[in-house]
């Protein structure tokens, strides 16, 4: 446990020592506020048209939660694949690059150890970058709450939107970390993962117009699909398992890949 | 302390290390001498437990590098040919995250960082970032992270590269000090560095042992009758030459030394 936080320790003080956790950051704030502000503008249009046809029923369907935040959830997705293999890259192919590697395999650490620690550390960085993302329903909920004719911020659907996009983040990281001790390329390490991720993320775009088993196999290998639910509100088994079957298989194999090093 | 029998690695058709046989006793320092390529660093590599051997065993106090290495590294304090420092935190940083690898309690890490962080030199750069620093002191960061938490065994792989004459004669000064309550092995191919810091001398020559004995027992051995003392060095160039690449060579060697 001691040599587990050092381990998260120091990445964490490299990734601040570094640009990377504040690069993360602000992507992360900036894209989420491009989005949030195109959400509001379609909302006070739709507003607008709704009250200019003397409406109430439509007035009383506009949404904020569903109309403002959930697209702004869903878009986030993309950019949570986009920086994870960043975040993870260095993670070991950079030790291996520096010959600091042989320090942590010559050191009383179990491999288990070593991976836990690192991917603690990644997971803490995203989890930040979440709650900055968060920041915008929390200020969104200031002006929207309680007024007539609209719901305010509906917070358990933020809440399992969050939950979706951290587990999506914590199966970037699990597949990048696995990636990241196979090469001592950091660029190689981020452009593999991000190919294999987005290759996830689209992959229902392969079966467009098709019926049947294969339709049925995209859907299910889908990363972007696992996400739908967690976006209007619901958390379905079947999703939580997608993504923690990834994160369980990437921390394993990335463990074989450390203790593999020791037999040569 | 150290106990190394029929120690073999082979890299696909390259043999790096070659049946290699030695005993390290408690407290000795032992350096290990060699050309490049020798086997030196491979050897070290398999005592920290960093590279596995293809075949023999190496037993740090009594425990298996192979089948206990947790035991092994526990006692370990290992300098690779590289130091292995992070460019991007200060050497404050970077020891206590050491400190946390080594699994040193809490409330001795601020002390012991002091400690090696003296012994090695590196007080005054303590907070500047690594990766600003000289490869001297690079190289001495590393020497502190080694030196941290006291282990009984250092493995030291050219320690004074990199280092200016001062610093150099520093770090010999720093592994003299440590002979008697540690075992140390260290390799280099200075040879005056051999003859200052270490009582006893192994030659390996294309991975195998040519010899290993004091220094006494080698200018004895391959220069009998001969009256040298340890300031003179140009005995040790000899007797390396001779084991290394064969008498003639050894004779150049000697005349070339001569001329000088």
């Amino acid at each position: 446990m001691r040599a587990l936080l050092a381990i998260a320790r120091k990445e964490l003080t490299v990734a601040f020592a570094t640009p990377v956790a504040w690069v993360l950051f602000m992507v992360m704030a900036f894209f989420a506020a491009q989005f949030f502000n195109g959400g509001l503008d379609a909302y006070r249009f739709l507003s607008l048209r709704a009250s200019q046809l003397q409406s109430p029923e439509l007035l009383a369907h506009l949404n904020v939660t569903e109309r403002v935040l959930s697209p702004l959830f869903g878009s986030m997705g993309v950019f949570v694949i986009l920086v994870a293999p960043f975040l993870s890259m260095r993670l070991f192919a950079e030790e291996k690059r520096t010959r600091t590697f042989e320090l942590l395999l010559t050191a009383p650490v179990r491999p288990f150890e070593i991976v836990l620690g690192k991917y603690l550390a990644a997971l803490a960085l995203l989890l930040v970058a979440l709650l900055l993302v968060a920041l915008f329903p929390l200020l969104l909920s200031f002006y929207s709450g309680g007024l007539s004719g609209g719901a305010g911020v509906e917070w358990q659907t933020v809440g399992t939107a969050l939950l979706g996009l951290f587990l999506l983040g914590a199966m970037a990281l699990a597949v990048g970390m696995f990636v990241s001790a196979l090469t001592e390329s950091v660029i190689v390490a981020a452009l593999v993962s991000l190919l294999f991720l987005l290759g996830l993320w689209v992959v229902t775009i392969f079966t467009i117009g098709v019926e049947g088993p294969v339709r049925e196999l995209t859907g299910a290998l889908s990363a972007s699909e696992h996400l739908s639910a967690f976006l209007s509100g619901r958390i379905e088994a079947k999703d939580v398992v997608y993504y923690l079957s990834f994160v369980a298989l990437g921390l394993y194999l990335t463990d074989r890949a450390v203790e593999g090093h020791r037999w040569g | 302390m150290i106990e190394v029998e029929n120690l073999t690695k082979r890299y696909r058709d390259l043999v790096a290390v070659d049946g290699l046989t030695f005993q390290v006793a408690k407290g000795e320092v032992v350096g290990l001498l060699g050309p490049n390529g020798a086997g030196k660093s491979t050897t070290m590599r398999i005592l920290t437990g960093f590279l596995p051997a293809t075949s023999g065993t190496a037993r740090v106090a009594g425990f298996d590098v192979f089948e206990e290495p947790m035991e092994v590294k526990r006692r370990i304090g290992y300098l690779p040919e590289n130091p292995p420092v992070h460019p991007d935190l200060t050497p404050a940083e970077y020891l206590r995250y050491c400190a946390g690898l080594k699994r040193l309690p809490r409330k001795r890490v601020a002390d012991e960082i002091d400690r090696v962080a003296q012994q090695a030199r590196v007080e005054g750069v303590m907070d500047r970032v690594i990766g600003g620093l000289s490869k001297g002191y690079r190289q001495r960061v590393g020497l502190a992270q080694a030196l941290l938490g006291d282990p009984e065994v250092l493995i030291l792989d050219e320690p004074t590269v990199g280092l200016d004459p001062l610093q150099i004669r520093e770090v010999r000064e720093l592994v003299k000090s440590l002979a008697g309550r540690h075992t140390v092995v260290l390799s280099t191919h200075i040879l005056p560095e051999v003859a200052m810091t270490c009582q006893k001398v192994l030659v390996i020559h294309q991975g195998r042992l040519v010899d290993y004995d004091t220094l006494d027992g080698l200018i004895q051995k391959h220069l009998p009758g001969r009256k040298v003392t340890l300031d003179d060095i140009a005995f040790l160039e000899e007797i390396y030459a001779k084991l290394v690449q064969g008498p003639a060579a050894a004779q150049a060697a000697l005349s070339a030394g001569g001329a000088a």
